[in-house]
């Protein structure tokens, strides 16, 4: 970039300015004296985020000659591509979906401090999408933690929220710090933050025969990207915070805070740690393959064997999000069939945010209904709402991968990737563990069909927004899953194929 | 490698001691208020070194921020809680491996990475630069359309939302909804 | 320069490495938090070392940026371990055992 482009600077962070001004707006209506103008922010808040998403569709980046060509913006803090592009418009849908799933929560739904925070963390995860620089990238993942350290805890003298909320908020910037030490000796062995230009550096003659040294700047940074996708070994606050905080929450950052970490590491780790750098004579490729499968292999396992034995529904849909995060790192090791891989990993998280939203909002609107999350007690869901149990079934199928549902064409797309890459073994186990996962996912569709109980003649109430939310994502999952899969799946090949030019 | 006496050498003595004695202070102590104060003494130290390092600037940020603002928000912290300045335990039952594995990732780090990347015979060259970075520069850089006015505005922003979600969820529950 | 760059950089290193064994060993969450404190400082440290080392004013710029994080973090932090503390009377880690399945 020769000279500095305003409008199109401008316009590559066009979500970014919206979500600022639309916090401002929040923030005065929040304090208004009139009820009526208090009670409107769920749904400001709410349809202002999905409308936002319409941002990245207009001002899409395109080629040289567009009023915003693809590149690096800011004196390189973004780069404006079409991977941003999708994650940005799953983002902020998710954070729309969650401001409305929210607004009918018991200690949560009226307070307006509430979408203050998740406005600002959907603004962090929206610039994580895009970051390009070690600075950018370290105050993007600390603007979308921070604000979810706050939303774990919100449910005040909730025991079990504030629990939530510490454990997070510890083991979150314990890994972050871990993280932020992998950066600065990224920064000591090159003098460089751009993360387009770390490999250049680290590839000079110099630095030929210090394969170490890059080796613990990758582990180090990996930890941290482990946490924020709940991948296993670095999953253990997963249960606990999903348990305890507030359910919107809980689906919140279940996929938007898990999808943004997943564009940040494939941007991060094709740039930094690229398969032309090679450092006495082992390209650095490779080894993060190699970590990545290993992490998908334990996380699939360990999730999918530790859901089998969950009582809680929302401890279920926590164990049940590590293992879909170890799918997804399939799709991340599968790296050397290029494109594919990278298209697999948006779309699996393009499905996967809608599917888990809808799944959750069911949880929220049964859980405020009766008081329960226990499995068992959704038994007879069929009879007293039926549309709610369809709801669930469906998100329920997606997440185990059956068709028609969107699940089936993620599975599909990302064992696809990992076999063209030559890791069959590694979409065998996937399609294995999608077997095992089948057995719990079935067990809740069981429990809502066939169990009977005593409330069968209470419906669960459900309220205006609710049914717009629940029919929109539940659309989704299965236009995605027929008509739309090929469209979605294309448009984050394009956003792939930018990443490697 | 023999080291010189030098003003250099005896002030990062001083200091390097300052910055891991307070490290190890809080580490090891029993009591939450000596805790806090030797996390001071370890800050104070790494402005120390900040100054050495021809940053003078972080230097100042460092004690008026850290010092000033954060230790003193840790004492806060520790006085609200109160009881709980003697704790009867001081570790971990499982500490043990985990101390082997941090201790083992630090002689990694040590001979691994720090050794052969910044050691006398380093790949990053260790010559003397001259100074020239001003805190000009710095303010400069900070608000520079080409640099870091990004950053600085979202950090604005995440700074609000602590704000608001501090007060959130500290306050008492005065008006239930 | 007399004791080079390195010498920082061992300091910074060994620094982290107190920071993380507190985090690791300690139960009391407000030792664990001044921990995490430790490590940011040492990450701190390294990237003022490194741009003394470039001459360049990106690592300066980093810490700035590391110190507000750790400014709105701390203010988070407390936050909740006062909150905590209200409902629980207690910041011990192993007290936290409400969540377990």
């Amino acid at each position: 970039m020769s000279e500095f482009d305003t409008l199109a600077s401008y316009l590559s962070v066009a979500p970014e300015i919206g979500l600022t001004i639309l916090l401002l707006i929040v923030l005065a209506f929040s304090v208004a004296r009139r009820e009526v103008e208090r009670a409107a922010v769920p749904y400001i808040a709410g349809f202002g985020m999905i409308a936002l998403a319409a941002l990245p569709l207009i001002f899409a980046p395109g080629d040289a000659n567009s009023t915003i060509p693809e590149g690096l913006y800011w004196g390189g803090m973004i780069r404006y591509d079409v991977l941003a592009q999708v994650f940005r418009v799953m983002i902020l849908l998710a954070g729309g979906i969650t401001a409305l799933m929210a607004s009918g929560v018991r200690g949560v739904g009226r307070r307006g401090e509430f979408y203050i925070v998740i406005i600002v963390a959907t603004l962090g995860m929206s610039l994580m999408s895009a970051s390009a620089d070690l600075v950018m990238v370290f105050v993007a993942l600390e603007t979308t933690s921070i604000p979810l350290y706050i939303l774990a805890a919100f449910k005040r003298d909730d025991t079990r929220s504030a629990e939530s909320g510490i454990k997070y908020f510890l083991f979150g910037s314990f890994a972050s710090a871990i993280m932020l030490y992998g950066l600065s000796l990224l920064y000591g062995f090159t003098g460089q933050t751009n993360i387009y230009q770390l490999a250049a550096f680290m590839g000079s003659d110099a630095f030929a025969n210090n394969l170490v040294p890059v080796l613990a700047s990758m582990v180090l940074v990996v930890v941290g990207f482990g946490f924020k996708v709940s991948a296993v070994p670095f999953h253990f606050w997963t249960p606990d915070v999903y348990e305890g905080a507030p359910t919107p929450v809980t689906g919140y950052v279940s996929v938007a805070s898990k999808a943004a970490s997943f564009a940040l590491l494939v941007r991060f780790f094709v740039a930094v740690y690229p398969e032309t750098l090679a450092l006495s004579g082992e390209s650095l490729q490779n080894f993060w393959i190699q970590l990545m499968a290993v992490f998908a292999v334990l996380s699939m396992t360990l999730g999918n064997v530790l859901a089998l034995s969950q009582k809680n529904i929302k401890r279920l849909l926590a164990y049940s999000s590590i293992a879909q995060a170890g799918y997804t790192l399939i799709g991340v090791a599968a790296i050397q069939s290029q494109e594919l891989s990278i298209a697999s990993v948006g779309f699996y998280m393009f499905m996967y945010t809608f599917t888990n939203l809808a799944a959750f909002t069911v949880v929220i609107l049964f859980s405020e209904a009766t008081g329960s999350e226990t499995i068992a007690d959704l038994a007879g869901l069929n009879r007293r709402s039926p549309w709610l149990a369809l709801a669930m079934t469906i998100a329920l199928l997606s997440l185990a991968g059956i068709p028609p549902t969107a699940g089936f064409f993620g599975k599909f797309f990302v064992f696809n990737a990992a076999v063209r890459s030559g890791l069959t073994w590694l979409a065998v186990v996937g399609v294995l563990n999608a077997i095992v996962a089948l057995y719990y996912y079935l067990v809740v569709i069981k429990v809502m069909y066939v169990d009977r109980s005593e409330d069968e003649d209470k419906p669960i109430p459900v309220g205006r927004q609710y049914v717009w939310v629940l029919w929109a994502t539940s659309l989704i999952v299965i236009v995605l899953g027929t008509v739309g899969a090929q469209t979605v799946y294309d448009w984050a090949a394009r956003g792939a194929m930018g990443l490697f030019t | 490698m023999n080291i010189e006496i030098t003003f250099e050498t005896i002030t990062f003595a001083i200091f390097g001691v300052l910055t891991l004695a307070g490290g190890i202070g809080v580490v090891t102590t029993r009591n939450l208020i000596h805790a806090a104060l030797y996390l001071i003494v370890s800050l104070f130290g790494v402005a120390g070194i900040f100054i050495l390092l021809a940053a003078p600037f972080l230097a100042a940020i460092q004690v008026l921020v850290y010092i000033g603002a954060i230790a003193i928000l840790i004492i806060f912290g520790v006085m609200l809680t109160r009881g709980m300045t003697h704790l009867p335990e001081r570790f971990n039952r499982q500490g043990g491996l985990a101390a082997v594995v941090v201790i083992g990732g630090f002689v990694v780090l040590l001979v691994g990475v720090i050794l052969p990347v910044w050691g006398p015979n380093g790949a990053v060259a260790a010559e003397a630069q001259p100074i020239f970075m001003t805190t000009r520069d710095l303010g400069i850089a900070l608000v520079d359309k080409e640099q870091f006015v990004l950053p600085f505005e979202v950090a604005s922003v995440l700074l609000t939302a602590a704000m608001v979600g501090a007060i959130a969820i500290a306050r008492d529950d005065e008006s239930r909804d | 320069m007399e004791i080079g760059i390195g010498a920082y950089v061992v300091l910074s290193a060994v620094l982290f490495t107190l920071g993380a064994l507190g985090v690791m060993l300690r139960r009391n969450a407000i030792i664990v938090f001044m921990s995490v404190e430790l490590m940011l400082n040492a990450a701190n440290l390294a990237f003022v070392a490194f741009a003394r080392q470039f001459n360049d004013v990106n690592g300066h710029l980093f810490v700035f940026f590391v110190i507000t994080v750790a400014a709105a973090e701390v203010g988070i932090g407390l936050a909740l371990i006062v909150a905590i503390f209200r409902t629980k009377k207690s910041i011990n880690i192993d007290s936290m055992n409400q969540l377990k399945g």
